[in-house]
């Protein structure tokens, strides 16, 4: 169980206070794929780093499995897994190398037979001596992953897994990731890529200006704000969406419009809009 | 606790290091500037001068080793940590994994030991090749030992305080060069202007100096191995509560 309570953080600028997180307070059950959504700015690093004891909060708390981030961190980082999101891979190393150092440092049992393990998981067994400055940005991307993985952790970080890959390389890395989840393993995530939240997360937490602004599974959360939408092109070409409750709602709006209609069920996007009044980019 | 948690922080400074060790230029660069001193000072203009009854070119020599490990065990610690932290975040790495700081403090100043050793056997190769004379006093192994990895110790300092990579260059423009000229290398601390060497007396280079020199144990070496030892300890704990301390 992941239990945030109250959890902030307040950077100084030239002595002007900016709040990067607000107040957040969340639970995430264990077994659960819970993505933070938001757009960049929001928040969702910030927290993440907090979570996983890198950021000192201005104040609440965060305990994974009962150990509190502040107090004990270092239960906590027995238990977790991190993919950054700057790659933070040692470039000038070799997969193997940098798969070696970091289960040295965590103390994994059995290391040879557990890099192989997470470089099969990942496909990168046939690159485990190149040096990683020779990978494409999905194969980092893979490593990164295959390290976090490598000391079988309760809880797993993702922060923007797949930013910057191509969308065949990102579905891949999607399926990844699903498999992980399968495995009754806690995945919390940040994306901001609605499609990717909506492919993968069970429960999404929308954050907006450092507040998290909804937090729900992603049928309810659509439930909540209308599981319909009616697009509207006008004479003017510009896009009106309106959105309803449910079919005969969006029916009945369509009938009294003008212009290119397009009835269409939600999606996270629609929620995301509604919920902040902005459109994430 | 794991009294080897600092090993992986270690052997991953050496992986690099073996990297860098087989370019070209890397042998070339750890021991030019030394050998440029030694040539200049030692060869050309010291020709002719007498040190304490000894020739310039034996008083310069282990001045030259004290001051080449300092320079390559402080900056390779300070450089490599600003960089890990600011550019590569690697450091996060170690931060994330459960091992106390102090053992990552430990497996940073151990490499910086390795980096600064290694420059100083160049430094002796160097000069032997140069003009047949090999550095050998009592308490050479021991005073280089202690230099390296208090000067190491002061490069976690600066790579934890430092701000961007510019910010090592300052330090080292403030702290380790005036050192590196003034605390006995090239000239004995005695010939300097009395405000100067008071200052300068309280350096811990000038003391690896003074110990890495003497044939024979005094209340000077004592002294001095009591500075280098106090500046150490020092150090350790600041580079360590700095580690401790580390939050994004």
């Amino acid at each position: 169980m992941i239990e945030v309570s109250g959890l902030s953080k307040i950077y100084r600028e030239k002595e002007r206070p900016i709040t990067a997180v607000d107040d957040l307070t969340f639970r995430i059950s264990p077994g659960t794929v819970f993505g933070l959504l938001g757009p960049n700015g929001a928040g969702k690093t910030t927290t993440i780093r907090m979570m996983t004891t890198l950021g000192k909060p201005s104040a609440g708390s965060c305990s994974i499995a009962g150990f509190d981030a502040q107090r004990d961190p270092a239960s906590i980082k027995e238990r977790i897994g991190v993919v950054p999101q700057e790659n933070n891979l040692d470039r000038e190393l070799s997969a193997y190398e940098n798969l070696l150092i970091y289960g040295m440092l965590h103390q994994v049992k059995g290391l040879q037979e557990k890099i192989s393990e997470v470089l099969d998981i990942v496909e990168l067994e046939k690159s485990r001596d190149r040096i990683v400055q020779k990978f494409s940005g999905g194969m980092k991307r893979r490593l990164l992953l295959a390290r976090a993985l490598l000391t079988d952790p309760e809880v797993l970080f993702l922060d923007e897994p797949t930013i910057g890959l191509d969308p065949q390389i990102r579905r891949q890395f999607w399926d990844v990731i699903r498999k992980i989840g399968l495995d009754g393993r806690t995945v919390v995530m940040t994306t901001h890529y609605i499609e990717e939240a909506e492919a993968l997360c069970d429960m999404v937490g929308v954050m907006s200006k450092g507040k998290m602004v909804a937090l729900d599974t992603v049928p309810r959360l659509k439930r909540l704000v209308g599981e319909y939408v009616v697009d509207a092109i006008t004479d003017q070409g510009k896009l009106e969406q309106h959105i309803c409750r449910d079919r005969r709602e969006a029916d009945a709006i369509a009938s009294g419009l003008q212009g290119r209609l397009t009835i269409r069920r939600s999606s996270l996007e629609d929620v995301f809009v509604k919920l902040t009044g902005t459109r994430i980019q | 606790m794991n009294l080897m948690s600092w090993y992986p922080v270690f052997l991953r400074e050496m992986l690099l290091f073996r990297r860098k060790l087989f370019r070209v230029g890397y042998l070339f660069s750890a021991m030019v500037v030394p050998v440029i001193y030694l040539i200049t000072f030692g060869l050309g203009l010291g020709r002719n001068i007498d040190v304490g009854g000894t020739s310039y070119v034996a008083y310069l020599l282990p001045g030259l080793v004290a001051m080449s490990s300092m320079n390559n065990s402080y900056s390779w610690v300070s450089s490599a940590l600003t960089l890990n932290r600011h550019y590569f975040k690697t450091f996060q790495v170690f931060v994330l994994a459960p091992v106390p700081a102090s053992a990552i403090m430990v497996g940073e100043v151990f490499a910086g030991m390795v980096k600064g050793l290694f420059a100083s056997l160049l430094i002796i190769f160097a000069g032997f090749f140069f003009t047949g004379t090999l550095v050998t006093t009592p308490f050479f192994l021991p005073a280089l030992l202690v230099n390296c990895f208090l000067f190491a110790s002061l490069g976690v300092i600066t790579g934890m305080l430092a701000k961007s990579h510019e910010d090592t260059s300052t330090y080292n423009n403030f702290f380790i060069l005036p050192m590196a000229f003034f605390c006995g290398t090239f000239i004995p601390v005695d010939r300097l202007p009395a405000l100067l060497k008071t200052v300068v007396s309280i350096l811990p280079l000038t003391h690896t100096n003074i110990l890495i020199r003497k044939e024979l144990f005094d209340g000077e070496c004592l002294v001095s191995l009591a500075v280098l030892l106090s500046y150490t300890a020092l150090f350790f704990i600041l580079g360590t509560r700095l580690i401790i301390r580390y939050n994004e």
